[in-house]
C-alpha cells in the first residue's frame, strides 16, 4: 500500500519540485516574504489589538502617528505584485541558468510596468470631464497584479534568456570591463522583451478588457483564487504537505509551488479590505495556514514533543523529548523528523498526516461560527510561538484559546502511538539490558587504541 | 549480515543544532533513524549491531580522535559492513562519514561505504575515489527509499565479494 503511494506521489514530486516556473515562482514569492512581515509589523503596531497600547501611542506621538506606520505596511501589500515580478524575474533568471540574473529581474519588472497603466482618471466633483494625472495606482501594483506578476516575470526572462541563447547580443571588444560588457550584452534582449510587452499592452487597450491586468484578473486569478475559498481548499493543503514528508519529501516546498500564490493573494485580500473598511472574509490565509494548522512544525508535532519530554518512559524519547522542545516551541522538528524518526516510520504516519488536518477543520469551524475573528491580513514570522502568534494574527484572545484547544487535541491525536513507539524502544532498552554479550558494555571510555 | 551504524547527533535522536557537543558515545543495537532502513534491512537479512555517533561540533574540534575511536570501535565490534550515513545534504556529518569510512577501509578489513547527497560536492570529491560513498537525495527530496534499495544491493554485493559489485558500485556510487 505505502509502496504503491509511493509510486504516485513520487513522480508528482519530481514534476511540482523540479519544474522551472514553478519553482521560480514559489522562490520569488519567498523572497518577498521578509519584506510582508516587516511591513505586518509595521501594520500590527498601528492598528495592535489593545486599546491601552494605541492611546499610550497616541499620548507620546500625537494624533496621527499610524499614518507613518502605513508607509511602510503600503509598500509591503500595496506593492507585492511590483516586488514579485522582480523577483520571480531573478528566480526564473536564475533557473534558465543566465549568468546576469538581476539583468533578467530588471527585465521582468520593467515589462510589467510597460503593461501597467500609467495614467489614473479622478472624478472631480462639478467638473465636465475626469482630471488625470501620470503615476502608477497601487491597485494594479499590489494583490490585482498579482498572476500578471508572475506570467510577465516568466514570459519576459523566457524570451530574455531566448535571445542570449540565440547570441542576439552585442559584442565588445576585448578589454572592455566585464560590468560594460554585462550591460551591453543584456541590450538587445532586453528591447526585444521590452517591445513585445509594449505590443502586448497596445492590443489589450483596443479591447474590451482595456488593460491586460483586467483580462489576468478576470480569466485566470479570480477562478484559481476562488479556489482557496472553498472549504477544502486548505485541508487538501494541509494533508498532501505531510503526506509527502512522511516519504522523506519536503512536502510545503512541492505544495507550494500551488498553493504559496493563492495563500499570498487570499492574505493580501484580507488587508485590502481591511484598509478599505471592508469586511474581511478570507479564512485560509497564510496566517491562518502557519499559525491555526501546524504547531512545532509539519506534522503539529508540539503535543508529541511535550509528551515524549514530560511523560516518556524510555531513555530515548525522553531525551529526545527535552532536547527538541525548545525547537518545537518555535515550530522546528527537524531533530525529530529524522532522529525519532517520522520519515518512513509506518507507526508515526496516521498522526502525523491527521492532526494538521483536525486542526485546519477546527479552525475553520472556530473561524466561521464568529469563537474566533477571522485572520488579518499580516503575516508574521513562522516561528511566532503558539499563543503569542493566535493572539497577534486574530487580534484577540480566542485566537490563543482556539490554538489551546488545537494543542490539546493534537496530544489526544498522538497518544497512542506515543504510548506504543514509547513501550517499543523500553522494550528495546530493557532486552539490551539483559541479554550478556560483548556488546552490552559498549563504550567508548575503556577502549583500547592499536 | 551484521551492521554498524555511524550517525551524527541529529540522526541518532540525540537532538539537532542544539546539541552538537554530545561526545562519542556507543549503543547496541540501531536508534533514531535506523529505524528507517531497517524494513531495508530484513531484505537482506542485515541486522544492526551497534550504533556510533557524536556531535557535529565534537567532531570537529576533535577530527583525529574521532576518526581513530570509531575505526577502533567498529575493529571491536567486528561487523561484516560499517554505513557512515545516511547524511543526507549534512555538510558536517557528511565529511566525518567520509572520513570515517576512508580510515574503515584503510586500517580494518571491514567493508564500509559513506552514503550522502550531491550537495556535498567538495567532500564528495575529496573522498570518492577512497571509499564508496553512495548517491541519495537531500534532506526533503525525492528518492529516499530508492536509494536504501540501492544502499542494501551494495552492501550485500560488498559483503559476499558478488562479481556485480562493480557494477553495483558504478551505478549507485558518485
Amino acid at each position: 500500500m505505502m509502496q504503491k503511494l509511493e509510486k504516485i506521489l513520487m513522480p508528482i514530486a519530481n514534476v511540482l519540485s523540479r519544474n522551472k516556473i514553478l519553482i521560480a515562482i514559489r522562490d520569488g514569492f519567498l523572497v518577498t516574504v521578509p519584506i510582508t512581515i516587516v511591513g505586518s509589523i509595521f501594520l500590527l503596531i498601528s492598528n495592535f489589538p489593545l486599546e491601552g497600547f494605541l492611546n499610550m501611542m497616541t499620548s507620546i506621538f500625537g494624533e496621527g502617528w499610524d499614518v507613518y506606520l502605513g508607509r511602510v505596511s503600503a509598500i509591503a501589500f500595496d506593492c507585492v505584485a511590483l516586488l514579485g515580478v522582480l523577483s520571480i524575474g531573478y528566480c526564473y533568471a536564475r533557473e534558465k541558468g543566465l549568468e546576469n540574473r538581476i539583468a533578467g529581474g530588471v527585465v521582468a519588472m520593467v515589462c510589467f510596468l510597460i503593461i501597467t497603466p500609467q495614467k489614473t482618471f479622478v472624478e472631480l466633483e462639478g467638473a465636465a470631464e475626469a482630471a488625470s494625472f501620470s503615476g502608477f495606482q497601487f491597485t494594479f501594483l499590489g494583490t490585482a497584479g498579482m498572476f500578471l506578476a508572475m506570467l510577465t516575470a516568466i514570459l519576459s526572462v523566457e524570451i530574455y534568456a531566448w535571445a542570449i541563447k540565440k547570441k542576439l547580443i552585442i559584442r565588445l571588444p576585448d578589454g572592455v570591463p566585464p560590468m560594460v560588457m554585462e550591460s551591453f550584452a543584456s541590450l538587445i534582449p532586453s528591447a526585444i522583451a521590452m517591445t513585445i510587452f509594449f505590443v502586448v499592452g497596445i492590443i489589450f487597450d483596443h479591447t474590451s478588457f482595456e488593460y491586460v491586468h483586467y483580462f489576468i484578473y478576470k480569466v485566470l486569478q479570480t477562478p484559481l483564487v476562488g479556489l482557496g475559498k472553498l472549504s477544502g481548499f486548505e485541508v487538501i493543503y494541509q494533508f498532501l504537505s505531510t503526506l509527502f514528508w512522511f516519504f522523506g519529501i519536503n512536502g510545503p516546498a512541492v505544495t507550494n509551488t500551488i498553493f504559496s500564490p493563492i495563500h499570498k493573494v487570499l492574505t493580501v485580500e484580507n488587508y485590502e479590505a481591511a484598509q478599505a473598511g471592508l469586511e474581511m472574509t478570507n479564512i485560509f490565509t497564510a496566517g491562518f495556514s502557519d499559525f491555526f494548522c501546524n504547531f512545532g512544525g509539519g506534522g503539529s508535532t508540539l503535543g508529541l514533543v511535550i509528551m515524549m519530554a514530560f511523560l516518556g518512559k524510555s531513555n530515548r524519547m525522553k531525551t529526545l523529548g527535552r532536547l527538541s522542545l525548545p525547537a518545537g516551541i518555535f515550530g522546528i522538528n527537524e531533530p525529530l523528523i529524522f532522529g525519532l524518526p517520522i520519515v518512513l516510520n509506518p507507526l508515526m504516519a496516521v498522526p502525523f498526516i491527521f492532526a494538521p488536518v483536525v486542526n485546519t477543520i477546527i479552525g475553520y469551524v472556530a473561524t466561521v461560527t464568529g469563537i474566533m475573528p477571522i485572520t488579518l491580513g499580516v503575516q508574521l514570522p513562522w516561528t511566532c510561538p503558539i499563543i503569542f502568534s493566535g493572539f497577534l494574527v486574530t487580534g484577540s484572545v480566542m485566537g490563543s484559546v482556539v490554538q489551546i484547544v488545537m494543542l490539546i487535541v493534537d496530544i489526544l491525536i498522538y497518544y497512542p502511538f506515543f504510548k506504543l513507539l514509547d513501550q517499543r524502544y523500553m522494550q528495546e532498552e530493557s532486552a539490551a539490558g539483559n541479554e550478556t554479550d560483548e556488546l552490552d558494555d559498549l563504550s567508548f571510555d575503556d577502549l583500547e587504541l592499536d | 549480515m551484521k551492521v554498524v551504524l555511524i550517525f551524527d547527533q541529529g540522526l541518532a535522536g540525540a537532538g539537532g543544532k542544539s546539541n552538537p557537543n554530545v561526545g562519542l558515545t556507543a549503543v547496541k543495537g540501531g536508534i533514531g533513524s535506523s529505524l528507517m532502513l531497517e524494513p531495508h534491512f530484513e531484505k537482506i537479512g542485515a541486522q544492526v549491531a551497534a550504533t556510533l555517533y557524536c556531535g557535529n561540533e565534537y567532531f570537529q574540534n576533535n577530527e583525529e580522535e574521532v576518526v581513530k575511536k570509531m575505526t577502533a570501535m567498529a575493529k571491536k565490534v567486528n561487523p561484516d559492513f560499517v554505513l557512515c550515513g545516511p547524511c543526507f545534504n549534512y555538510p558536517d556529518y557528511a565529511r566525518m562519514a567520509a572520513m570515517i569510512s576512508t580510515s574503515i577501509l584503510e586500517n580494518t578489513d571491514i567493508k564500509s561505504c559513506a552514503m550522502m547527497s550531491v550537495e556535498n560536492g567538495d567532500t564528495i570529491a575529496a573522498y570518492k575515489d577512497k571509499t564508496p560513498i553512495l548517491k541519495m537525495p537531500k534532506k526533503g527530496g525525492t528518492g529516499l527509499n530508492d536509494s536504501f534499495a540501492d544502499l542494501c544491493e551494495f552492501m550485500k554485493c560488498s559483503v559476499e565479494q558478488s562479481a556485480e559489485l562493480e557494477n553495483v558500485r558504478n551505478r549507485v556510487c558518485y
